[in-house]
């Protein structure tokens, strides 16, 4: 029926699931010299390369955050004071700061080429950094600016990242420098190691929270469990923190941590503070012209307004020096400025930071105050500060610069310090001396790219401040190029923050419908961190610049919102409208709702100078629930994600703040009336890796969250720069293929450059019982043609630096010699080592063969002491035979140096064995029990043998009914020849996947139903059930027996319990605990228990005394007169001189004489009741043993 | 015994290079001779000659990453 097969065919061809190999294969032979293939990759890790651009860029973050560190000053009086002065005043900046691209030290003098790429150093297992310089300026008293450069060590670079040589090339130059045609950049090189900072989970900048906390309580007597908190972010990233609490009395406290301690100051003062104002002006700003009769409120306004009266501070002036006179030493302020400018500089640093105006601080100030008072009175809902509403995302790039800033204030500080110790010290102080400038900078740490690179090695933050996060340890990961699925969902990976992962409370875990659409809901591990670690939804972007909203302000103003700065606002404008944290002015609900409808319009419609990503938050009045107004946010860590806008049908991008109040429907036919928006498809919610998993809507939702773990184990294809790469671990599928089913965006993602599993033949059916429980039989002949085989890359450096301590190099790699002159002797011990170990050593320098096989204990290098020829070797220590596969030799940084590292690649094949773990793509694993001979495999009428068979009874349970499609629709794809769209939401109840891919199968000649009748291999009979057989991609997982497998007879022990140890790497036993003991016990087999937990673990043979039952009393006697025996000390007297005349006696160790304590005999017991005998003498319980025979 | 490269058996005379006493590395008991040793650029991948002293660096491009050759000896396994 040929018509039929062309329309099956015309049907499938419409989506874009084509295998494409003529044009893959001939982008791999040639990459493309203008851009890649494959944008969506480089988008995908767009939020980490976005944000480092965006702090080095010129005038980015860094340079912005090297303006607001300003000046720190040192005066060079130590005893200076008001009176007599404070000596010559040097003040230090930081003008602006240099950070090249990775380039050769000036050192090396002869190379031609002189930059350093990525590949290189990790071949050499170095760190891709560039050199990082500070153009430090200083003045004394009020003299002239003078400039000072100062080297900074070297940086670690992000590899794509605007200091990148990587960052503009096409993939036919980046193959040139031995990257991946696709390499996405995005992390750093860390000693060869590819490290990256992972995103983490932070509140929402600039946006007031209404918070019902606990440990609020606990900040002292009267404090409530309700604040507000807004963390205030600066527009160079870093931030600060600011808490308004509620105390039982009605007053308000605001708090703020600096330098790792908490302060807390009358919310009052720092309102009187902000600006010149009165009682009045306040009370006006708190109580709306319709909360006059809200006594609840006036009461508590007014109890804040007369308590502050007890501090008898009435002018902006007053306050601000009070305030100066208290932080002046805990903000390191110089003695020489007044309390009023330290005032405002604590007003600067510390609230409100986001905010430059003092009257919008104290707007804002106010508008937290009626939020707070609005929380306590019930009238407004505490925010979910686990909500993704209420979240951004720190990315990478900027925690770097936030660590940068902070090591450059730190700096200057350090200065200071330098010069207070050395006039401490009592050397020569003089500031106008550039020698004396040189001299003191010279014994500051300058060393900012090391402190930078040990966060990039450990993950540890080392902070005064600790920059407002929750945690110090656990920033970096590295990005493990297992397979391409767990590589990109490093970088697509967000935490929510170690800290949580301590909570007892499940609450923090939950998914929530606010995540939709930015959070994947499948793609999360199941265990200790579900929930915290989850990755982004594949739609989902990170805003990494501010957009331009000058104009969002004026435009607001024309659409009936009373500017804020006019007092007092009408009675109904009752809603705040706020731009990025900053209030703009005051609406009613109706404007408020026809402001937010006006305003994305125009962004959407690219009118009024609305930038398109601004987040356009309007919260309705509610009965009791979020405090309501308009907020619009248009800064750096939002996520957004494109929707389809219904009025306009372009393109809108919402934030998680908006996405709650608006109305997206997820397909077409399910828009109603009053829907904003339409999803562009509903896939959009699912991570890169749920994405792949086929049909994942006909499955139960964890077998999908299996997956998406198991995607990530699989051995792949980490990529095609293996020869250049020198991972610890790497591996790699030798026979990866082209999926048949498959979604679209598998090559939109360019997965067929990374193939990560086989297509097999499947059957469902209990064959050989060799099938049962998750069990799978591979079909020998299947394996011999190199189903799921597999190799593992290991790489070891050999640093011979390491092994000697002086700088000049004392070891070098090859033979040594015997001493000049030594005797035959001496020559003969070399000549016989040298004929043991040269097997897999090359004569001439001493390293491995390439191509060279190589077991445990052989030697993979041989080095020797060049001073003596004392010889010594590297061996291999693996304990599976390896191949040697490259052998690098390194030179060092400036390559002046003989050979002192190599690194060696070994390659272990692992074929598929027994025990070996491999899983389709819906969560279904199985442990390979078999290699079945294809003669006495099952087949089929047309002849087809299975690659594999599984039980059927994996599916009852698991319902992973998304594998029978897959089945069915890789039978189809086979026998058509096409690619099977697996996108899932495609198929309905109207529309059936059955349906679909049963009219192919029966148009190819096939069974409806995807099974067939079936031949046993054994008896040819005919099986009295068809059998379901269908074509299913399967992985091969990285856990292997040759992993795991653990046997022992004998081995290593406890030295205290004399019992075996445990673990696989120590050679230890596996532990009979109690409830196998129980269960042998059942079985009645005491035998066995005996042999188990005595005599194969610590049996012990030791003497007891039977007199007294102590077996620490025995002691074995010196052989005299009589033969050496064991006699029990305790039982025994001290030998008379009669007793010795009889020669009755016997003798211990020391000399002493004793008589009787005969009565000792030879027990069998567990070494360790020898060690709790002895415990417990140590506490003063002695044990008796009664023996008898 | 055979050491260096791998020469098949002719049918005229004995082994190629090899004899123990030939042996790079000296005889024991020596310090051993200068010997140089082929390696390949990691960037160029020209051919580069390296005595015992000689800093590890390419002679043409100045790189800093030599690579081992495959051996010549022969290379053989019992594939069982």
């Amino acid at each position: 029926m040929p018509s039929t097969k062309k329309s099956v065919v015309a049907r499938s061809s419409a989506g874009q699931a084509v295998f494409d190999t003529i044009a893959r294969e001939k982008r791999f032979r040639n990459p493309p010299a203008d851009k890649s293939a494959f944008p969506a990759l480089k988008e995908a890790v767009r939020p980490h390369v976005d944000s480092w651009n965006a702090v080095f860029r010129e005038g980015g973050c860094l340079h912005q955050a090297i303006a607001d560190i300003g000046e720190r000053t040192v005066f060079d009086r130590l005893d200076g004071n008001a009176e007599t002065g404070y000596g010559n005043k040097l003040t230090v900046r930081i003008a602006n700061y240099y950070l090249g691209k990775s380039m050769l030290s000036s050192r090396d003098k002869t190379a031609m080429k002189r930059e350093i790429y990525p590949a290189e150093c990790r071949e050499r297992h170095s760190s891709y950094r560039g050199q990082l310089q500070l153009e430090l300026q200083y003045k004394v008293n009020n003299g002239d600016w003078q400039k000072e450069y100062r080297d900074c060590g070297l940086l670690p670079l992000m590899v794509m990242g605007n200091r990148c040589h990587l960052e503009s090339m096409s993939p036919r130059s980046l193959v040139d420098h031995k990257e991946e045609s696709e390499e996405i950049g995005g992390y750093f090189i860390v000693s060869g190691n590819e490290k990256l900072v992972r995103m983490l989970i932070v509140n929402r900048r600039n946006y007031a929270m209404a918070v019902i906390r606990s440990s609020y309580a606990k900040r002292g007597p009267s404090y409530t469990n309700m604040g507000v908190q807004i963390r205030c972010v600066r527009p160079d990233q870093s931030c600060m923190t600011n808490v308004i609490h509620y105390l039982s009395d009605g007053n308000i406290t605001f708090r703020f941590s600096w330098r790792k301690r908490e302060y807390l100051v009358p919310v009052m003062m720092i309102l009187k503070a902000l600006v010149d104002t009165n009682d009045r002006e306040i009370f006006e700003g708190i109580v709306g012209l319709d909360q006059r009769e809200d006594t609840f409120l006036t009461d508590r306004v007014e109890l804040l307004l007369r308590t502050y009266k007890a501090y008898n501070l009435y002018s902006r002036h007053e306050t601000l020096a009070y305030l100066g006179d208290k932080f002046r030493i805990v903000m390191q302020v110089s003695p020489d400025v007044s309390d009023v400018e330290v005032g405002k500089l604590f007003l600067k640093r510390i609230v409100l930071v986001y905010l430059n105006d003092d009257g919008d601080k104290q707007r804002q100030i106010l508008f937290m105050i009626k939020k707070l008072y609005s929380l306590v009175a019930g009238t407004c809902a505490a925010d979910n500060v686990d909500a993704a509403q209420h979240h951004e995302v720190l990315l990478g790039g900027f925690l770097y610069g936030q660590i940068l800033k902070e090591k450059f204030e730190e700096y200057l500080l350090n200065i200071r310090s330098q010069v207070r110790s050395d006039l401490m010290g009592g050397s020569k102080v003089e500031f106008n001396s550039p020698q004396y400038i040189r001299k003191m900078l010279g014994k500051v740490n300058e060393r900012i790219g090391e402190s930078l690179h040990y966060f990039l090695s450990t993950g540890n933050l080392s902070s005064p401040s600790g920059l407002d996060l929750q945690q110090t340890t656990g920033f970096t990961v590295v990005a493990e190029k297992l397979n391409f699925y767990r590589y990109i969902s490093h970088f697509r990976m967000v935490h929510r923050g170690s800290f949580f992962a301590q909570l007892k409370t499940t609450t923090v875990r939950k998914l929530l419908p606010e995540s939709w659409g930015f959070l994947c809901p499948v793609h999360t591990p199941d265990g200790s961190p579900c929930g915290l670690l989850n990755h982004l939804a594949h739609k989902c972007q990170i805003a990494t610049t501010t957009s331009d909203t000058s104009h969002v302000g004026p435009l607001v103003l024309t659409l009936g919102v009373h500017s804020a700065k006019v007092l007092p606002v009408p009675t109904d404008a009752t809603l705040s409208v706020q731009l990025d944290g900053r209030i703009l002015g005051w609406c009613s609900p109706r404007d408020a709702r026809r402001v937010a409808e006006s305003l994305r319009f125009y962004k959407v419609s690219g009118t009024h100078n609305v930038p398109l990503d601004l987040e356009i938050g309007y919260v309705p009045t509610s009965n009791g629930g979020q405090y309501p107004g308009v907020y619009l946010f248009s800064q750096e860590a939002r996520m957004v994600r494109p929707v389809k806008y219904l009025p306009l049908d372009k393109e809108d991008f919402v934030g998680p703040f908006e996405q709650p109040f608006l109305n997206i429907a997820v397909t077409d036919p399910e828009i109603k009336s009053g829907d904003s928006h339409v999803e562009f498809d509903p896939t959009n919610i699912l991570s890169i890796v749920a994405n792949m998993t086929p049909f994942s809507d006909f499955n139960q939702s964890p077998r999908n969250m299996y997956q998406c773990q198991m995607g990530k184990q699989t051995m792949g294809t980490p990529g095609t720069a293996i020869r250049h790469r020198t991972d610890n671990k790497m591996y790699r599928l030798q026979t990866g293929q082209s999926p048949v089913v498959r979604a679209p965006l598998y090559n939109t993602y360019g997965l067929d450059n990374f193939p990560n599993g086989m297509n097999a033949v499947v059957a469902v059916i209990a064959y050989t019982g060799y099938d049962m429980d998750d069990a799978m039989i591979i079909n020998k002949s299947a394996h011999e043609r190199g189903f799921g085989y597999g190799t593992v890359y290991k790489t070891e450096k050999y640093d011979l630096a390491e092994k000697s301590k002086s700088k000049s190099p004392v070891l070098a790699f090859g033979w040594g010699w015997a001493a000049i002159g030594a005797d035959a002797a001496a020559l003969a011990k070399y000549k016989a080592m040298k004929d043991k170990y040269s097997e897999t050593l090359d004569d001439m320098d001493g390293l491995p063969m390439v191509g060279q096989k190589i077991v445990e204990g052989q030697p993979v290098a041989v080095y020797h002491n060049m001073g003596t020829g004392e010889t010594f070797f590297f061996k291999y220590k693996g304990s599976e035979d390896a191949y040697v596969e490259e052998v690098r030799l390194l030179g060092n940084d400036v390559g002046d140096s003989i050979c002192q590292a190599i690194s060696v690649k070994f390659r272990i094949t692992r074929s598929p064995l027994i025990g070996d773990k491999f899983s389709s793509r819906h969560g279904q694993k199985g442990v390979c029990s078999q290699k079945w001979p294809a003669v006495d495999m099952p087949f089929s009428e047309s002849g087809i043998q299975p690659d594999v068979i599984i039980n059927p009874h994996a599916f009852p349970s698991r319902m992973t009914i998304g594998m029978f499609v897959e089945s069915m629709a890789g039978k189809a794809g086979t026998l058509h020849g096409f690619a099977q769209d697996s996108t899932p939401f495609k198929f309905g109840e109207q529309h059936t996947a059955f349906d679909y891919f049963g009219e192919q199968l029966k148009s190819a000649g096939y069974n409806y139903y995807g099974n067939e009748p079936m031949y046993s291999g054994i008896t040819g009979q005919e099986f009295h059930a068809d059998i379901y057989l269908g074509v299913v991609y399967y992985q091969r997982l990285r856990h292997m027996v040759n992993d795991k497998y653990q046997v022992r007879s004998t081995g290593p022990v406890d030295s205290r319990t004399r019992q075996p140890v445990k673990g696989r790497k120590r050679m230890g036993g596996l532990r009979i605990g109690e409830m196998e003991r129980d269960s042998l016990l059942a079985h009645g087999t005491a035998f066995l228990v005996q042999d188990r937990l005595l005599n194969c673990s610590d049996y012990h043979q030791t003497w007891v005394c039977r007199g007294c039952g102590s077996f620490l009393s025995t002691t074995p006697t010196v052989a005299g007169e009589r033969r050496a025996e064991v006699r029990c000390r305790r039982c025994a007297d001290q030998a008379t001189e009669f007793d010795i005349g009889k020669k009755g006696y016997w003798e211990d160790g020391l000399g002493n004489r004793f008589i009787g304590g005969e009565d000792t005999t030879v027990v069998v017991i567990p070494y360790v009741l020898k060690y709790l005998d002895v415990e417990l003498l140590a506490m003063g319980i002695q044990m008796k043993y009664d023996v008898s025979p | 015994m055979q050491r260096e490269g791998y020469v098949p058996p002719t049918a005229g005379g004995g082994g190629g290079t090899g004899t123990g006493s030939t042996r790079p590395g000296g005889t024991y008991g020596d310090a051993p001779r200068q010997t140089s040793m082929k390696y390949l650029c990691a960037d160029c991948g020209k051919s580069v000659t390296l005595n015992k002293a000689d800093p590890i660096r390419c002679k043409e491009c100045g790189f800093r990453i030599l690579y081992k050759e495959r051996t010549k000896r022969m290379v053989q396994f019992e594939a069982r």
